[in-house]
């Protein structure tokens, strides 16, 4: 029987070991970018086969064209994402200048957003701020299938099946979504002054979640495992107390991730900024790891890793901030500290602790992409 | 009476503030105690339990409401008696930048803490900025980022205000990006890791002044 760091593993099933926390062949791959660095990668490397395309908005998707994630060869990839709006009205512009676009989205939400780059929105306002209108929208939110870009899927679905890497179901959790339909504002002050609303709220696109999960699954996808993202926190800490958390979105979490695990799919959670306080009950709730770990949050894989990391994996923590001096001895001492802090847990993923910004040079990011390869190789 | 209104915002009801509020005014207590006393020292009391982690985003916008509501009785009284915002405060996210739930909790803690807000919104640029410290005479200038791509535009702002306001106000920044050492590097005079701190630096720079 040859050590198994000799094998050489696909990558559905290094990444399936990981998230078991079972002994694997190297450190799996995984990234993301913002759309400017997307756009001078794919120019810079000059590759025909490859389109810009990982996120679609604002551009047009070409799903015939290979990603970067499959340009460089990583482990895992996604599929999903419904489209988890109300539809109350046909998405409409409001306004538009050279640099952003005032829209009104299916939530009724106006929203401003930059045309050339990506970021979040300003909240402007949102449409449904009681709990009558929520009651008259509610019906709206049931699952169908023209809620996911199955032309954009389906063939980055076959190909990641054809090159056997990590496919995950890719959905937003409850928090994320509320935020969308009520704003930070309005949820917030409905925990308080609402609660009851704000149950119903959480419960019914937990459900419709659930629900979507069962449609792609019906539609033929077999997926290994689930990435589910909502931003549950920010630099500080969580938006909510762990007490809050615990009595309204808990059992959301819960219920979306016994769906996965009763299939036997991992769980990834993904949330910018600091959700140390949450870790346990996300452990409760069954997540099986946490990505991207911000590192300006305060979240680091050093600290994380002999606390929880027999319980927990992780994804991410490398600092864009030191990856963008694109200095390679710092930026070795920064993977290379958190990589050997991380490995022996057996439950970590390489990805930044965010999204690749512009002013990481593509010879620096292949540079550290090798570099992981190099060092996340168990011996 | 005053003890009541402070527990009244930092308990977030926005019932029982003005209620209390309107008591204490029948009983001829004066206006700037009710609200230095009352009102204020219950959001000075909220600012702080958020700046240790005891409160949440949750619980800091119904204490707000809670004083707002409080605050909107009061109003005619103070103006009555003369009592004005210590300190102006000019608060925006930077050029290129739309987030504002950080900027509008900054917001929330500044009048807490006694100032007048001017809330410039978001993808403020320099000359909007200037002419707003011009306008309302600021005391204190506090700025936003959430993006690496866009803080350096703080720099910007500093150095323009610099160029064209005699006596500069005081800078503040603050933001997911931001450290001390950022705000040191572009001469910025403080920064805020946290809404409840950035209005307590706010006061600081103010009263140096």
């Amino acid at each position: 029987m040859p050590r198994l760091s000799l094998m050489k593993l696909t990558s559905r099933e290094r990444v399936a070991r990981c998230l078991a926390r079972r002994p694997h062949d190297r450190v799996p791959l995984f990234d993301s970018y913002w759309m400017e660095t997307e756009s001078a990668f794919v120019a810079g490397i000059g590759d025909e086969r490859l389109g810009c395309g990982i996120e679609s908005f604002p551009k047009e998707p070409r799903p015939d064209r290979l990603t970067l994630w499959e340009y460089f060869d990583f482990d895992l990839m996604h599929v999903g994402w419904p489209d988890q709006r109300l539809r109350l009205v046909e998405p409409t512009v409001l306004e538009e200048t050279d640099e952003w676009v005032l829209r009104r989205d299916g939530n009724e939400a106006v929203l401003r957003w930059w045309k050339h780059k990506m970021g979040t929105p300003e909240h402007v306002a949102f449409g449904i701020d009681t709990p009558e209108k929520w009651a008259r929208a509610k019906p709206l939110l049931t699952a169908s299938r023209n809620r996911v870009r199955w032309h954009e899927f389906w063939p980055r679905y076959r190909r990641a099946k054809d090159a056997r890497r990590f496919i995950c179901f890719a959905g937003v959790e409850v928090i994320e979504s509320v935020k969308d339909t009520l704003g930070h504002e309005m949820m917030c002050r409905a925990l308080i002054k609402q609660p009851e609303w704000l149950h119903d709220v959480f419960e019914t696109y937990c459900q419709f979640e659930i629900d979507m999960f069962r449609l792609c699954e019906a539609e033929g996808w077999e997926c290994d495992g689930a990435f589910i993202y909502g931003d549950i926190a920010y630099k500080n800490g969580p938006f909510m107390s762990p007490q809050h958390y615990r009595e309204f979105v808990y059992p959301c979490h819960k219920r979306l991730f016994d769906e996965f695990h009763r299939r036997g799919m991992p769980v990834i959670v993904h949330s910018d900024g600091d959700i140390r306080k949450l870790i346990p009950h996300f452990i409760d709730a069954g997540v099986d790891m946490i990505q991207p770990l911000e590192a300006r949050a305060n979240m680091d894989v050093r600290e994380l890793a002999p606390q929880f990391g027999d319980q927990l994996g992780f994804c991410g923590n490398i600092d864009v901030t030191v990856l963008t001096t694109n200095d390679r001895e710092r930026i070795a001492a920064e993977l290379h500290s958190k990589m050997a802090a991380a490995m022996p847990y057996r439950g970590y993923i390489y990805h930044s602790d965010h999204s690749i910004p512009p002013g990481v040079t593509l010879e620096t990011y292949r540079w550290l992409l090798d570099e992981v390869r190099r060092f996340g190789t168990y011996r | 009476m005053l003890e009541r209104i402070a527990e009244a915002v930092i308990g977030g009801d926005e019932v029982a503030a003005p209620t209390l509020v309107t008591q204490a005014l029948a009983t001829e207590l004066p206006a700037r105690d009710v609200l230095y006393e009352g009102l204020l020292k219950g959001m000075t009391e909220v600012g702080r339990r958020f700046r240790d982690g005891e409160y949440f985003i949750p619980e800091v916008l119904v204490a707000a409401e809670a004083m707002k509501a409080g605050m909107a009785v009061l109003k005619p009284y103070l103006a009555r008696a003369g009592v004005k915002p210590e300190h102006t405060a000019v608060i925006g996210t930077v050029r290129g930048d739309l987030h504002d739930i950080g900027k509008n909790l900054v917001a929330t803690m500044l009048e807490g803490a006694g100032f007048e807000v001017i809330d410039l919104g978001v993808d403020v640029s320099p000359e909007k900025l200037i002419a707003a410290c011009r306008d309302r005479k600021a005391d204190v200038v506090g700025l936003s980022a959430l993006l690496t791509t866009t803080m350096p535009m703080m720099e910007v702002a500093i150095r323009q205000m610099e160029a064209e306001l005699s006596p500069r106000p005081a800078v503040i920044i603050g933001g997911a990006p931001i450290t001390q050492e950022y705000a040191d590097k572009i001469g910025a005079d403080g920064y805020g890791p946290d809404a409840a701190t950035g209005a307590e630096l706010a006061k600081r720079l103010c009263r140096k002044r």
